[in-house]
């Protein structure tokens, strides 16, 4: 982390419940409008379903819901960002992502405390970009923490495979 | 032939020569004749008009001798009254001169009848004077004896006499003072009775004093009431007269106010005049408003329409709007999945990531252009929806506004008649209030002239009441006065009831007076009766001694004397018988004269009824002579006329003449 303080990462930016988050790129596959999302069976509430894109079936969780917000009905603005771990695809659906953004990594703060126990490891870390405050979404320990979501993630894979 | 032709020619020449001569003259004649006609024409012209200047004169002299004849008719009535008056009283002395003359000729038998007796007297007389001669002798003697007795006799008889006379004049005194008594009795009876009569009007005269009094009261009450209701009269005319000052200051001003109503009426006029006309022009005004609130109901319906399909493209406009936003995002969406692929590819895709970055640049510029004509088609739909809202407000309140003017418009017009009517009336008011205003300037002067009338009237009521309050005072001394006299008139009475008393008291002693006198004048007579009787007693002495005388020869010397005195009554009773002859004959006389004077009187009498006959005669040819006189004086009037057409027919004769003279004279030349 030392040597590579300069380094600068692009981020996709995007908002939930008017606080923005900003996700890195690499682990972006692709951005799309929420459109012909498919229910699933017995899964939980915070997944919406399942959508079909470029010949793949992806999987699609509402952040919201993930994390406790109120749920908000679909719009223009509403986004579904793909994003790909450990070669799995997981949709996230946010209230918008329209930005596209670097960020130099000495830019980034720690999270405080107060927020990382409420939190926990969804955030990875804090910074300013302009006036804005932005939150760093941390993509690995949120899949990873979700037990319901690996378990239909091993659902995924093994109708993926 | 020819010869006798000729001759005959001489012979007829001649002819003509002797008529032609004999024509000159008869003319020559003629022209005389004419000549003389005219002078006697002129001549009965003068005469004519004499004539009938006299006439008139005769007229005018008729008229008077009418008028004088109607005159002496009328005093010759009066003389026919005066004679037969005057007969009456003739007729009237002839009575009593017959009877007078009856009378005389009683007197005139009675002095025959006392002359006889006085001849007989006288010769019984003379014969008594011849015996008495014989006696004489006898009666010396006696007479001398007598004498004495005689004489004392005489004495007696002279003092019986004289106590006769006395007595008489005593009993005259006593008849004078009975009758004076009679006379004071029945003065007093008089004076009783006027006093009775004056007590009687002294009492009246009280009792109308009293009547007076209360009247005098009662007139002072009611002068006094008079004065008060004058007084009041000239308060409240004080009062009227203020009012009447007030009322002039009011009905000047009254008169002023109507001018100034007069004014205002005017005023009034022309403003109603303007009013007409404005509301007219209102009228027309409405009509127009009217339609141009049809025309602005059609033109809020126009926009409103227009309003609708606005809104209609606004929604078309946002559809597009969201189109565009659709595709903006989607090109964001697009540019930033390019950036996600270009840091992928990394170096390589740098300068693509710099064109997607500008894409999303652009996305984001169309995102917010969108967004903002998203906003401005919002407030646009808004405000056309609002301007729907208003102009269907619009609309209502056109209709409404329509249905007001049309109200108004109705209003105006009931106005329009309203105001003509109110200039009809205000034109009436106008004419009322200039005739009121010429009215009220003769109630002005009226008023005035009442004001000064009143002022006199004020005035005079005011003297009134000075003259009633003198006359009050007057009236209060005359109440004084009144009571005074009642109460002189009171005692007046008392003083009358005393008189009334005294002279029933003098009555009374009047009539004890009269019966008093009455009883002495009784005993008077029987006084004088008794003297009588004693002078007869005295006489029958006398004659007793004579018988004496006679008895005795003794007192023939008495008796001589006594013959003497025989002789002496023998030649009285001669002078008697001369005197009652000369009586007889004087009455004779008298009685002669008096049956002349009654022949006279007849005479006279006759007469006057002659004269009465004649005046009746005179009047009745007077009254003859006056309706001749009239008919003359009417003849005279038909005479004048007929000489008046005499005279022109005499005028025409003349002028004929004169014809005729010329003629002549034409003739003649």
């Amino acid at each position: 982390m030392n040597i590579n303080e300069t380094k600068e990462s692009s981020y996709i930016l995007f908002s939930l419940v008017d606080t923005t988050y900003a996700i890195e790129s690499t682990f972006v596959k692709q951005i799309e409008m929420v459109e012909n999302i498919t229910p699933v069976p017995n899964s939980p509430s915070f997944v919406e379903g399942v959508i079909f894109s470029r010949g793949q079936v992806i999987p699609s969780i509402n952040l919201r819901e993930r994390f406790g917000f109120p749920k908000k009905e679909f719009d223009l603005k509403t986004r579904l960002i793909v994003v790909s771990i450990d070669k799995r695809l997981i949709g996230l659906i946010v209230d918008k992502a329209n930005e596209f953004v670097s960020i130099k990594q000495n830019e980034i703060q720690e999270v405080p405390e107060t927020i990382t126990s409420l939190s926990g490891k969804y955030l990875s870390g804090f910074t300013i970009l302009g006036k804005r405050p932005i939150l760093i979404f941390n993509v690995e320990e949120a899949m990873n923490l979700s037990d319901i979501s690996q378990n239909i993630l091993e659902k995924q894979n093994l109708t993926g495979e | 032939m020819a010869r006798i032709k000729n001759t005959n020619n001489i012979d007829n020449n001649e002819l003509i020569k002797q008529k032609n001569i004999s024509l000159d003259e008869n003319i020559d004649e003629l022209v005389e004749v004419a000549d003389e006609l005219n002078s006697g024409v002129e001549t009965q012209i003068e005469s004519l008009d004499d004539l009938m200047s006299r006439n008139e004169e005769l007229s005018a002299s008729l008229k008077e001798t009418a008028t004088q004849s109607e005159s002496i008719y009328s005093s010759s009535e009066e003389i026919v009254s005066g004679v037969n008056e005057l007969a009456a009283s003739i007729e009237q002395v002839s009575k009593n001169t017959k009877v007078l003359s009856n009378s005389l000729d009683q007197v005139a038998t009675a002095i025959e009848q006392s002359n006889a007796s006085i001849q007989s007297v006288t010769s019984n007389a003379q014969e008594m004077a011849s015996s008495a001669q014989q006696v004489t002798t006898s009666m010396n003697e006696l007479a001398s004896s007598i004498k004495s007795v005689s004489e004392d006799t005489d004495a007696l008889s002279v003092s019986i006499n004289e106590t006769s006379a006395t007595i008489e004049e005593f009993s005259k005194s006593i008849q004078s003072v009975t009758d004076n008594a009679d006379n004071l009795s029945s003065a007093a009876e008089q004076t009783s009775s006027s006093i009775n009569e004056m007590a009687s009007s002294i009492e009246e005269v009280s009792a109308t004093t009293e009547n007076l009094n209360s009247i005098v009261e009662q007139v002072s009450v009611s002068i006094e009431e008079l004065t008060k209701s004058i007084q009041s009269v000239a308060n409240n005319s004080e009062i009227i007269n203020q009012a009447a000052s007030e009322a002039a200051s009011s009905s000047t001003e009254m008169e002023s106010s109507i001018k100034s109503v007069v004014k205002l009426t005017k005023q009034a006029e022309e403003v109603g005049h303007k009013m007409t006309k404005d509301t007219e022009e209102g009228i027309s005004t409405a009509q127009k408003s009217i339609q141009g609130l049809s025309k602005i109901n059609d033109a809020i319906k126009n926009s409103s329409r227009v309003i609708n399909e606005m809104g209609k493209r606004s929604k078309e406009i946002s559809k597009i709007v969201e189109t565009i936003n659709l595709i903006s995002e989607r090109t964001n969406l697009l540019s930033l999945n390019a950036s996600i692929e270009a840091a992928r590819a990394g170096d390589a895709g740098k300068g693509f990531a710099v064109i997607a970055e500008e894409i999303r640049n652009l996305a984001d510029r169309a995102a917010k252009a969108t967004s903002d004509i998203s906003t401005i088609i919002n407030s646009l739909q808004e405000v056309a929806q609002e301007a729907v809202v208003s102009s269907n407000e619009g609309i209502r309140i056109s209709e409404d506004v329509n249905r007001l003017s049309e109200d108004s418009l109705n209003g105006l017009n009931k106005i329009l008649v309203g105001v003509r009517d109110t200039g009809i009336v205000i034109s009436q008011v106008a004419r009322a209030t200039e005739e009121q205003a010429a009215a009220s300037s003769g109630v002005v002067n009226s008023i005035n002239s009442i004001a000064t009338q009143i002022k006199q009237i004020a005035h005079a009521t005011n003297e009134q009441a000075k003259t009633s309050t003198s006359i009050s005072q007057n009236s209060n001394q005359m109440k004084k006065i009144a009571q005074q006299v009642s109460i002189a008139m009171g005692e007046q009475g008392k003083a009358a009831r005393d008189i009334i008393k005294a002279a029933q008291n003098t009555t009374m002693l009047a009539i004890q007076t009269k019966k008093a006198m009455t009883e002495q004048a009784n005993a008077l007579k029987q006084i004088v009766m008794a003297t009588d009787s004693m002078r007869k007693n005295a006489a029958s002495t006398s004659k007793a001694i004579a018988e004496q005388t006679l008895a005795g020869e003794q007192i023939s010397q008495e008796s001589n004397r006594l013959v003497k005195i025989i002789n002496g009554v023998v030649k009285s009773m001669s002078e008697q018988s001369e005197a009652t002859k000369q009586i007889s004959n004087s009455s004779e006389s008298i009685r002669r004269q008096s049956e002349q004077i009654s022949v006279a009187v007849e005479q006279q009498a006759k007469t006057a009824k002659e004269i009465t006959s004649a005046i009746n005669n005179i009047s009745k040819h007077i009254y003859s002579i006056s309706r001749s006189n009239n008919e003359n004086s009417k003849n005279v009037g038909n005479i004048l006329s007929l000489l008046k057409k005499v005279r022109n027919i005499t005028d025409t004769n003349a002028k004929n003449v004169k014809i005729t003279r010329k003629i002549i004279n034409n003739l003649k030349s």
